[in-house]
């Protein structure tokens, strides 16, 4: 079943002009209430792609069947909680992970990416990645780079406090910020400035001195030979004055009262929101504050994706179509959409060209995304790239089959083939104008039916819409 | 060159051309209006030539009748008739003739002296410093470079700023934070690509077509930023593909067939393609401990490099002199050390401190800038700076490419007197 295409005016417009919605996305006391599907806003395919673009890597037909078929309410819970059993995949790919060397461990990622059953994990473990911002261009030794991406991923969907605390006891971590080695006679404060400004309260909401004595109470950690190592002798055990505290603080103790902090609940929502809902406006505190304070209370990150996730805000268009897709988004989208497997090594080089080389946040934090992602070399680097999976030969083209897709979902014609790919990558979001003149091509062109439909397939996701996520 | 973008297109698409177009949206006749009313100060050009290893510039620039330079010197050391004289002192590496042609010819200066207090003698650590521009800042995140392309980004445009040119992995001093920056290691990547054959015209049509069309149902400003985006980077790559298949080859266009004459030669095309890249890098020596770090035997090896480097940047210069672009271009090198003034046992040099940039192009304030250090006054066996490397980059940044050199580098610096703009 494909719903025709229609002028996208919003989310919940699948005939006629758009409905507004039944509340104001600014107002946090209807923002955050769970969305509740009705009349006005009924739940469908746009909404079940935009959900899958945000907490997964996108969907093949049968998951946004699926999804449809379930509502938001069980559709989030999925993504939260698969059933299949994802321990055992992990387990499996810690393994395969062992022996790899930078280069291996991007492809490795992008293959559970691709394939793993719980790709809100995935999604959260790259969302990590980019607020710790440690890179294997510092930390030279892959190991310690796995070790720290498994960590970020054990974690991903669990508790702030602890993975903040291992974080900070992260060889990669200190090694990538220049804070390997932290003496009482010589205070390195790389971490402890990271810490404050990036990890917890955030620019403007400490002062220098604050960082001067964190940094105090990280001395003795040294990082030798790959390890960790705590030299008694060379921490500073007098008293710090930090943030209002004080006492013989060590580095669990300034953990302990950055957590405290308002400020650092708040800095983690407004982030999450950038990376969940949307990337070009700017929430007010008073829009953030219910998420904040929920979040302060236990700091349980699951139950704020949950919370965001299911939400009004969530499915409104002030979040539909509201960020760019990062290269990983635009890659996978596809590969995923065609129910494919890809080459990952390949892919890991294409997409490190195009700005997203996985391990490697070009700096400390993390990647900008948004439009920044875009600009007139990245796009013909995704055409390219798009054109290699779907038009070209070997390594990507002999496995990303469009015809075969639509085949099995019941669209042999060639018309009708063309009108399934823009549901599946678009779920109809498309200009009719648009919409028309790419059918009237499809049908045109050399070659047989399979290689026109390979075309319009490139056509459609080199669109400007299919870059928005 | 076509009067708008979309009738340039349509030109160079072939038969398959574009159909309808539908309104032109205000964003294709803003587009055009940048791109042909550009003020001299956004048009500049600046073109970096990485030295990898530590360029002997005693070698290069030589004090020929110097006594300490021929002593120190037994078998490395040039004669005053094997030189290419610059004046009573001072001459070219035997193998630079090319250089003398541009100094001459008013279009070389030579920036002496070149370097900075207590400078690293150690490669990763010298060469960290030139690219990151912040001696002793071990953490620094960004390179000099990459601060500037993310100075230059604008995400309205996507333009790029900045691109690197060759076939090594990418230089630090373009690591920027926030914009992304493209290796270029052959301008065919820059090419739309689609199926061979005929149907390749037809489709890249239709794909352009498909950003083209205006969209009156949708006015969603990031879907707006997207078709502009896309729109201009197929501008950009027709355009780059126009040059290559319109311009003459490497060596009608009279380069050597080098790795740096090569990486040049693919710059120029750039610049003539006029796609907005205001910065270029390239590299000579291979990177890492580079070409040039001859602690052993330097007489041969260096003066092979050094003879690619002027032919390359003769090359170069000539073209865009024909191109009348030499005004717009400057082209800067630097390495990350000199060498040390006595060669040792082995008939070569160790790493040392100040030494030469070359600057060349159309607006360069052609001759010697400052003095040629002393050889009686060493600097723990090496030449001693009076020009602070910074100084140089904060000319270029503020003067020739019109940007805050202070925000960029993290403190004022003196410029110095090498451009006439």
């Amino acid at each position: 079943m494909s719903t025709t295409t229609h002028a996208p005016a919003g989310p919940h417009d699948s005939q006629g002009p758009a409905r507004p919605p039944a509340g104001d996305p600014a107002d946090p006391q209807w923002a955050w209430v769970a969305y509740e599907p009705d009349d006005a806003r009924p739940w469908n395919l746009a909404l079940a792609g935009h959900l899958y673009r945000r907490a997964a890597f996108g969907a093949d037909w049968a998951q946004l069947q699926r999804a449809l078929a379930d509502g938001p309410r069980r559709a989030v819970e999925r993504l939260l909680e698969p059933e299949t059993e994802v321990a055992a995949f992990d387990r499996r790919h810690d393994e395969l992970e062992e022996s790899a060397n930078a280069d291996a461990l991007r492809a490795w990622w992008l293959r559970r990416m691709v394939q793993t059953p719980h790709p809100l994990q995935e999604k959260m473990t790259l969302f990590w990645h980019g607020h710790f911002g440690a890179t294997a261009a510092r930390v030279n030794y892959a190991p310690l780079m796995r070790g720290h991406v498994q960590l970020l991923r054990q974690h991903a969907l669990g508790s702030y406090p602890p993975l903040l605390e291992a974080v900070s006891r992260d060889p990669a971590m200190l090694v990538s910020v220049g804070a390997a080695e932290n003496r009482k006679m010589v205070p390195n404060d790389h971490y402890a400035r990271e810490l404050l400004a990036r990890f917890s309260l955030g620019s403007g909401n400490f002062m220098e001195e604050d960082v001067e004595e964190a940094a105090r109470a990280f001395t003795g950690w040294r990082v030798l030979r790959n390890r960790l190592r705590y030299f008694p002798g060379d921490h500073d055990g007098d008293v710090k004055r930090i943030l209002g505290r004080e006492g013989n603080f060590d580095g669990d103790d300034v953990v302990e009262i950055v957590l405290q902090q308002p400020a650092t609940p708040r800095l983690l929502v407004r982030k999450l929101y950038r990376w969940l809902v949307s990337e070009t406006d700017e929430p007010s505190d008073a829009l953030l504050a219910p998420l904040a304070e929920s979040f302060a209370a236990d700091y349980d990150v699951a139950r704020l994706v949950r919370t965001i996730l299911r939400s009004n805000l969530f499915f409104s268009p002030r979040a539909y179509r509201q960020r760019i897709k990062s290269p990983v988004e635009f890659a996978l989208g596809i590969v995923r959409g065609l129910e494919a497997l890809a080459p990952t090594e390949k892919l890991a080089g294409d997409l490190a060209a195009m700005g997203q080389n996985l391990y490697h946040p070009p700096t400390v934090k993390g990647w900008k995304g948004g439009r920044f992602w875009l600009n007139q070399a990245t796009l013909v680097g995704r055409s390219n790239l798009a054109a290699e999976m779907l038009l070209g030969a070997k390594p990507y083209a002999d496995k990303l089959d469009p015809s075969a897709v639509a085949k099995k979902h019941g669209h042999a014609a060639p018309q009708a083939a063309a009108r399934f790919l823009v549901d599946l990558f678009l779920q109809g979001d498309l200009d009719e104008g648009v919409a028309d003149r790419l059918f009237e091509g499809a049908a045109a062109g050399e070659g047989g039916p399979a290689e026109r439909l390979r075309r319009f397939a490139h056509a459609v996701v080199t669109l400007p819409e299919f870059q928005l996520a | 060159m076509a009067s708008t973008r979309r009738e340039f297109l349509k030109a160079s698409l072939g038969a398959a051309g574009l159909v309808s177009f539908g309104p032109a949206g205000p964003w294709l006749r803003r587009s055009a209006a940048a791109a042909t009313g550009r003020s001299p100060a956004r048009n500049t050009v600046l073109v970096v030539v990485q030295l990898s290893g530590g360029n002997d510039g005693l070698n290069t620039v030589i004090p020929y009748n110097d006594a300490t330079y021929a002593k120190s010197r037994p078998t490395l050391r040039m004669t005053p008739d094997e030189v290419h004289k610059i004046d009573s002192e001072l001459g070219f590496h035997p193998r630079m003739q090319a250089f003398l042609r541009l100094y001459r010819d008013g279009l070389l200066s030579i920036v002496q002296g070149v370097g900075y207090p207590n400078n690293n003698r150690d490669h990763d650590g010298a060469m960290r410093d030139w690219h990151t521009a912040r001696p002793g800042e071990a953490a620094c995140q960004t390179g000099w470079l990459g601060r500037t392309i993310d100075a230059l980004f604008r995400p309205d445009d996507g333009n790029v700023p900045g691109v690197f040119v060759g076939p090594i992995a990418q230089p630090f001093g373009l690591h920027a934070e926030r914009a992304i920056v493209p290796t270029v290691r052959s301008l065919h990547q820059w090419r739309l690509q689609a199926t061979s054959g005929p149907a390749a015209g037809a489709h890249r049509a239709r794909l352009v077509e498909a950003a083209e069309l205006d969209r009156p149902s949708d006015p969603s400003p990031l879907l707006k930023s997207a078709r502009q985006t896309t729109l201009a980077a197929y501008a950009g790559s027709e355009q780059i593909e126009a040059v290559v298949r319109g311009g003459p080859s490497l060596q009608a266009a009279g380069y050597p067939d080098s790795l740096l004459g090569r990486d040049l030669h693919t710059v120029a095309q750039l610049i003539r393609a006029d796609v907005g890249i205001r910065v270029y890098f390239t590299e000579l020596g291979g990177g890492g401990i580079g070409g040039l770090d001859n602690h052993a035997n330097q007489r041969g090896n260096h003066g092979a490099v050094l003879h690619q480097l002027a032919e390359a940047v003769a090359a170069f210069s000539d073209d865009l002199v024909r191109e009348k672009l030499a005004d717009r271009v400057l082209l800067m090198t630097f390495s990350e050390f000199g060498r040390t003034v006595a060669e040792n046992g082995r008939r070569g040099t160790g790493h040392g401190a100040a030494a030469p940039m070359f600057l060349a192009g159309g607006k360069v304030q052609s001759g010697l800038i400052g003095a040629h250090p002393s050889l009686a006054d060493q600097d723990q066996g090496a030449l001693k700076f009076h020009t602070d490397f910074r100084r140089v980059y904060a000319t270029v940044l503020d003067r020739w490419l019109g940007l805050d050199s202070q925000a960029i580098l993290g403190d004022k610096y003196e410029p110095v007197d090498v451009l006439r703009v």
